[in-house]
């Protein structure tokens, strides 16, 4: 018996190449570089805030005058001054810390929408070939639940850690004012909280990564199971999906418990720190009243002052939480702007040739990895105005030299040049993957050209043969349209895809199969509104409609990543290749041969 | 259903499914609190017993006291709040299969005027938010306690300064409440805001192939960020609104502690209390600000549950696409569907009889109308005029679902799931019939080739690690293989290449013999493997013959589907 060890080795490859996620190093600088627009801001609110707590402290040495005086018996009136003076300490804490926290807050949301923002746009720029690689749900989960994390963390943990670690310093420093042994007898219960947040952030980090793949799982469950109800309905898979996520539910939230019972068992061991220092302070109180070095007033004051710790103690270390989620989330956004501009924006094929060429295409191969060749040394040139239509069986890299010619996508091998125009963009892509955006159908058509008048969005909308059905919207123009919107059935979705690429104006326009998604009936209008919209233009298109390859001026018949046959539909059809099958069986005849 | 659809009535809902933890979370978080307001009054005590005359053995037995009620303090911490995690946990997972459940109801509905990502949302965090009011609710309960139990330590050591306390808290209670409301408002469009700035993001990166095609990734981002800051803009006034409430608080507080302290003193120099009372009295005004914030906090969590609630709400009490029907269609279905003078939106007047076990096309000149045909077929609404039936049923006496287990649309955008290629062909089959004839007829064969793994090779979610043909041809298997009395395929193979299109074609009248089968498509391959087609033209049906004769004597069809 022979064995072939290598044929047994054909192990799926399924997991996605993620979007990657910055260093540790790399977050802070971004981070840096995010806040630095707003020093000022950050200075004055931090400022703000130390002054906060710092009177704040003025409340115990108060409390303690207060007992010093009844401790001496001294007559009631003196207890006027330190009364009126927790008042004015009470009044002057709560303006403070009004201001400092609104500071910190408009800092915090203006370095989030900043993030957010350059997040967004680093996003869009990515190359197609790479965000399919990370697949589309690791873009959404970082837009939507990263973001969300930070924000939360921005909202609620930045303005508590900021106040809670100024009242541990401030704290620690008043108490070393009062005699310093009360702060080294404070400082006992430091080494039980540092090792217990070890103990702690060692776990979390497993204890959390796993909560945030449940959580992420179940994400993307409920969007399918939710974004394709109708489908699910349709098929009767209520069960199935409801069981499938109730599981995946499930899971997150035993895996919720499991982090629950991590800061638990967190919160025990920081009570242990609390009764060792408070028992220490104590003590020493003890020893310093009995041989008079403090008054009772100044060791009720340090025992005070310790006991009013453990509130901003236990909210910093359990902060540490948030800020490692945020951190996780961070670090995952960060990944994506810090993203070179090499590695997101093409160097864009070349634009402006000499020749009366509009798109040549050189000797461009092109491979989704090793072995994945689906180019080989493809050629190709369209002349100015030509209309030339591509054709072949699916997987025969019809799609990908199309996004090499848009420029969406960059080759592996060889070059691909588009003559310039006389306003960018030079190429459109149109492909059938029809989305419309959320917002009225006047702002999904300003995309292509954000300063299109009302009178323009009309003209393209015309040129499509769409301006009838848009302005019989509800709203017109202002209808809102996308998800939660008005639904645009697939052939008004891409007829609207099609207006975009007449607004956008393109010298060179590319369709892929630009005409399928809408269903056949659909199609013949579409093809209409595609040839209206590529008037004028050079074009590459798609199709495996052949009516479109019937109107192009030349037809080019790709097979396993190679142009085999290329002419015109006449010339094609009586040649007896490979086009020729193509059309008997398309024309759909029963008597069409079997390929 | 009778469950109160309020907003009010979702919180009771989630909160009395917890009741057993929410009890026990309340009562081990008392002892907390209580242990919490002990640890001021012994600190006092020590102060009074050990430190101002100092004694050693005082000292060393009062720490004794001190590390039992540590040890009270800390369990019942831990335990409790264990109880109120999973209290909220669970409760935030069981409303999340509420929405679920809801949107996937057979009346359907749910969805409209919300988009998935928002309805995710729903199920996601507004689940989340009220399920935390059980957790905060166990905290509220427990800092209730935590106040009484330091007012009732103040009473014993002096009467006058215990209700001082007692009549003072509430007093702070009421203000702090009084004081979250304006932060209900804002919380909510917060909220708004913020999601609708998310769901912006999330539909742009939705779209990102789209935007790259058009070269508008610049013009999307403009977008982008004036949403971002409107946003930014909000959640600012909120945030101001939030340290406007927390530096009130705090001058409240600390007016409360001077006044404590001014009572306590001059009750220690006229004699009636001893100094370690007046140290108690202080450390509890310390202590008390504790669980007052608590409170304050719940209630801010109680705002922000209310407006996730009354979303929930919302979702769950949305009216249906269509109302009745319980009947079940007969069985077995002999699979005879009838059109009666069908009128809804572009449709008119349609009369049409698909005999059990045809093979019918049906080409629609408007794509508007074929989607309205398709929706009425599958009871996603009810005809204004005239009806569908089914085997001599009207469908809108139908139960939905039962309807739908007798007849399929395949709908032309159906979506896969993620799973393998095998999962998704047989999502909807019989159980242990073989997927093989319906995947030999939609050429899935071809795609399991390419797919690493083959059939048992995961296709990413909704199958997005397929090509738009090979998609489609996946949900063609699935339908196929669903084997249901009625098929209705809506365009199959509009991204699949010629050949493939007429291999399929041969498919599906193989894999169907028999079986009332319907296709709405203007393909000429399929039509011609169908026994009779009916033209829909201007919403209407204007000719019916076998597919050959209309291409031959029939213009308007000729246009259909040739050119």
């Amino acid at each position: 018996m022979t064995t072939t060890p290598s044929a047994t080795s054909g192990i799926a490859d399924d997991s996605a190449e993620l979007l990657p996620i910055a260093t540790g190093a790399r977050t802070r600088a971004a981070l840096r570089t995010l806040i630095r627009p707003d020093r000022g801001r950050a200075i004055l609110g931090l400022g703000v805030l130390v002054g906060a707590t710092a009177v704040g402290l003025l409340v115990q040495p108060l409390l303690g005058r207060i007992v010093d005086i009844v401790a001496d018996g001294r007559p009631a009136d003196a207890l006027t001054l330190p009364v009126v003076l927790l008042l004015v300490v009470a009044v002057v804490q709560g303006v403070t810390t009004t201001l400092g926290l609104t500071q910190v807050a408009r800092l915090g949301e203006t370095v989030l929408a900043r993030l957010r923002e350059q997040f967004i746009e680093r996003a869009l720029q990515l190359p197609a070939d790479r965000l399919e690689r990370a697949g589309a749900g690791d873009l959404t989960a970082r837009v939507t639940g990263d973001v969300a994390r930070v924000a939360e963390a921005v909202r609620s943990a930045l303005p508590e850690m900021a106040r809670s670690v100024l009242a541990i310093v401030l704290t620690l420093g008043a108490m070393a004012l009062l005699d310093v042994r009360f702060l080294l007898a404070a400082l006992l219960a430091v080494p039980v909280q540092a090792l217990t947040a070890r103990w702690y952030v060692t776990r979390a980090v497993t204890v959390y990564a796993d909560q945030r793949v449940a959580n992420g799982a179940q994400q993307q469950q409920l969007l399918e199971t939710i974004g394709g109800a109708v489908t699910v309905r349709g098929h009767r898979l209520e069960e199935q999906h409801t069981e499938k996520s109730a599981a995946r539910s499930r899971r997150a939230v035993e895996l919720t418990m499991r982090s629950v019972h991590l800061v638990l068992g967190f919160y025990a061991r920081l009570h242990i720190a609390e009764y060792i220092g408070l028992a220490a302070v104590l003590v020493t109180g003890f020893f310093l009243v009995r041989d008079g070095s403090v008054s009772i007033g100044t060791a009720t004051a340090a025992a005070l002052y310790f006991h009013s710790l453990f509130g901003p103690v236990n909210a910093a270390l359990v902060l540490l939480d948030d800020a490692q989620s945020a951190a996780a989330g961070l670090a995952r956004l960060v990944g994506v702007t810090d993203l070179k501009e090499s590695a997101v924006r093409l160097p864009h094929h070349r634009t402006g040739s000499t020749s009366e060429a509009a798109v040549t295409v050189d000797a461009v191969s092109h491979a989704y990895g090793p072995g994945r060749t689906v180019l080989h040394e493809v050629a190709l040139t369209l002349r100015a105005g030509e209309h030339v239509a591509l054709v072949g069986t699916s997987g025969a890299g019809k799609s990908t030299l199309a996004r090499l010619v848009a420029g969406v996508q960059q080759p592996t091998g060889g070059t691909v040049s588009v003559a310039e125009g006389k306003t960018a963009p030079s190429v459109v892509l149109v492909t059938q993957e029809v989305h419309v955006f959320t917002g009225t159908l006047a702002d999904d058509l300003r995309l292509a050209r954000p300063d299109a008048t009302d009178a323009d969005l009309r003209t393209a909308l015309a040129t499509v043969h769409a301006l009838e059905w848009a302005e019989a919207l509800p709203e017109g123009l202002a209808t809102v349209v996308g998800e939660g919107g008005h639904r645009l059935d697939p052939a008004r979705a891409q007829q609207l895809a099609l207006a975009r690429l007449v607004l956008a104006d393109p010298p060179v326009a590319v369709l892929d199969e630009a005409t399928a998604e809408a269903g056949s009936a659909g199609a013949r209008t579409l093809e209409r509104s595609a040839e209206a919209a590529l008037a004028g233009r050079t074009a590459l298109v798609v199709a495996h409609r052949l009516t479109q390859a019937v109107a192009a001026d030349r037809i080019v018949v790709l097979e396993a990543g190679r142009v085999v046959e290329s002419g015109t539909h006449d010339e094609l059809r009586t040649a007896d290749g490979p086009y020729a099958a193509l059309w008997h069986a398309w024309s759909g005849s029963r008597a069409a041969p079997h390929l | 259903m009778g469950a109160d659809m309020s907003g009010r009535g979702v919180i009771r809902r989630a909160v009395a499914g917890q009741r057993r933890d929410v009890v026990v979370g309340s009562l081990l978080g008392a002892a907390h609190q209580t242990g919490e307001a002990l640890v001021p009054v012994l600190i006092g005590l020590i102060v009074d017993r050990a430190v101002v005359r100092p004694d050693g053995g005082a000292l060393a037995l009062w720490l004794v006291v001190l590390a039992v009620v540590y040890a009270m303090l800390s369990y019942g911490f831990r335990f409790g709040a264990r109880a109120g995690e999973r209290a909220a946990e669970q409760a935030a997972h069981q409303l999340r299969l509420d929405v679920v459940r809801r949107v996937l109801a057979p009346h359907g509905g749910a969805e409209a005027g919300r988009p998935p990502g928002a309805l995710v949302n729903v199920a996601t965090e507004d689940a989340r938010r009220v399920g935390a009011l059980n957790m905060a609710l166990t905290l509220g309960i427990a800092a209730v306690v935590g106040v009484i139990a330091g007012a009732v330590l103040l009473l014993r050591a002096s009467v006058p300064l215990g209700l001082l306390v007692l009549i003072g808290a509430p007093v702070l209670m009421a203000l702090g409440h009084y004081l979250a409301r304006p932060l209900e408002h804002r919380s909510q469009a917060e909220q708004e805001r913020a999601a609708h700035a998310s769901g912006v993001a999330a539909d742009l990166v939705a779209g990102v192939r789209v935007l790259k095609g058009l070269r508008a990734e610049s013009a999307a981002v403009a977008r982008y960020r004036s949403t971002s800051q409107a946003s930014r803009e909000a959640n600012v006034r909120a945030a101001r609104a939030a340290a406007l409430q927390t530096g009130l608080m705090l001058t409240l507080t600390g007016a409360f502690i001077a006044l404590v302290a001014l009572v306590g003193g001059r009750l220690v120099l006229s004699g009636s209390i001893g100094l370690g009372a007046l140290v108690s009295a202080v450390g509890l005004a310390l202590f008390l600000p504790g669980p007052i914030a608590v409170l304050a906090w719940v209630g801010a969590e109680l705002a922000k549950a209310r407006a996730s609630a009354a979303r929930i709400a919302d979702v769950l009490a949305a009216p249906g696409e269509t109302t009745g029907g319980t009947t079940e269609p007969a069985t077995p279905a002999s699979g005879e569907l009838r059109l009666h003078g069908l009128g809804h939106a572009g449709l008119h007047g349609i009369d049409l009889t698909v005999r059990p076990g045809e093979h019918l096309g049906i080409v629609v000149t408007d794509t508007a109308d074929a989607a309205t045909l398709l929706h009425c077929l599958a009871r996603r609404c009810d005809p204004d005029r005239g009806h569908v039936e089914l085997d001599g049923t009207p469908v809108t006496e139908l139960a939905p679902a039962a309807l739908r287990s007798a007849l399929l649309v395949a709908e032309h955008d159906a979506q896969l799931f993620d799973g393998t290629l095998l999962d998704n062909v047989t999502a909807a089959a019989p159980a242990g019939a073989d997927p093989q004839p319906a995947m030999d007829a939609a050429a899935v064969d071809e795609v399991a080739a390419t797919l690493p793994g083959g059939t048992s090779g995961r296709i990413g979610e909704r199958g997005s690690s397929l090509s738009g043909g090979q998609r489609q041809r996946v949900a063609l298997a699935r339908a196929l293989a669903a084997d249901r009395p009625v098929l209705v395929i809506h365009d199959p193979t509009t991204a699949v290449d010629a050949a493939t299109e007429a291999r399929i074609a041969t498919g599906i009248r193989r894999a169907r013999t028999g079986r009332t089968t319907v296709l709405v498509t203007s393909s000429p391959a399929l039509l011609a493997a169908t026994d009779r087609v009916v033209l829909i033209d201007g919403g209407t049906i204007t000719a019916e013959a076998p597919h050959e004769d209309l291409v031959r004597d029939h213009p308007v069809y000729r246009t259909a589907v040739l050119t």
